[in-house]
């Protein structure tokens, strides 16, 4: 008996195994009838502008807080270096 | 995703016909109707097809997986794809048919995915000459361990020999059903057969088994 022989009889046995019954009814319908995101409730609404808004000052503050630290870092080094000898 | 879908059932109630049409030839009366019906927008009648063949579904897909949890999703996909791909179902040929094709090129693109992602295992030399023998031992072979041990030999070939080397020796295809199945002609389907065998055959000449004799 060759190999390909072997096999179609490994097959032929494998023809009358039970396949596991799977039942998918629910979740394809759940799929496919699933509509639209439904719209936001007032209260989500107005979280969600509050968060924009909250970003939106943000943003610019943390902006505005790197330039004015950066420009006041100079004379403040020179400040310090000025005084220097005083803390030795 | 269910935006998509949202609106594929929406096309699909627009292109519904008005009139009811003539039933095909060769198609069952009772899914011809589920089929007219979930066109127009009826969910209870895509219930009853998915209820009436899913176990058809799942026996091709068991070859494709044998993990229960990714078997049932893929039979789950194959169901949600003939939904979106129900207004190209023209009654031509039984809906089993049409879903074996569109089970088969789901089933197949998993294959591809998950050749993608990692290799596979080796197959039990041991496993298979104990299982095997001389040939006669598989008649007292569990049909379970039979259908396990051939999934795990043909992991070992690309996506590509898998399929056809399944449809010809799982699911008994014939060259014409396996070129409807694959969507490839049938010449190509002969050429494809006969390198993914010579390639098996190396397969288990190279593990060295009481195999080839």
């Amino acid at each position: 008996m060759n190999w390909e022989e072997k096999i179609e009889r490994l097959a032929a046995r494998a023809q009358a195994e039970q396949t596991p019954r799977v039942d998918v009814t629910q979740s394809v319908l759940h799929l496919l009838t699933a509509g639209p995101a439904q719209p936001l409730t007032a209260a989500e609404r107005l979280w969600m502008w509050l968060a924009a808004a909250a970003s939106a000052v943000a943003v610019p503050a943390v902006a505005a807080a790197f330039i004015l630290y950066t420009r006041s870092a100079g004379p403040l080094n020179e400040i310090a270096e000025a005084i220097s000898w005083a803390v030795q | 995703m269910e935006a998509a879908i949202a609106e594929s059932v929406r096309a699909l109630a627009q292109s519904a016909p008005t009139q009811p049409q003539d039933v095909p030839a060769d198609l069952g009366t009772n899914d011809w109707d589920d089929v007219q019906r979930t066109r127009r927008g009826d969910p209870e009648a895509y219930r009853r097809l998915v209820q009436r063949h899913q176990d058809y579904v799942a026996r091709i897909l068991w070859r494709f997986s044998r993990d229960r949890r990714v078997h049932e999703e893929l039979v789950q996909d194959v169901f949600v794809e003939a939904y979106l791909s129900l207004s190209g179902y023209h009654g031509q040929a039984p809906l089993d048919h049409w879903l074996a094709r569109i089970a088969t090129r789901v089933g197949y693109r998993y294959w591809k995915e998950k050749a993608r992602r990692k290799g596979t295992e080796p197959f039990d030399v041991e496993q298979w000459d104990q299982a095997v023998g001389d040939g006669h031992a598989t008649n007292a072979l569990d049909p379970d361990d039979a259908g396990a041990l051939l999934h795990q030999i043909l992991a070992q070939m690309s996506p590509r020999d898998r399929l056809v080397l399944t449809l010809r020796y799982l699911e008994q295809c014939d060259v014409v059903e396996t070129a409807r199945r694959t969507g490839w002609t049938k010449t190509m389907v002969k050429v494809q057969t006969l390198r993914a065998r010579n390639r098996l055959r190396k397969l288990v000449e190279q593990s060295g088994t009481e195999l080839i004799r």
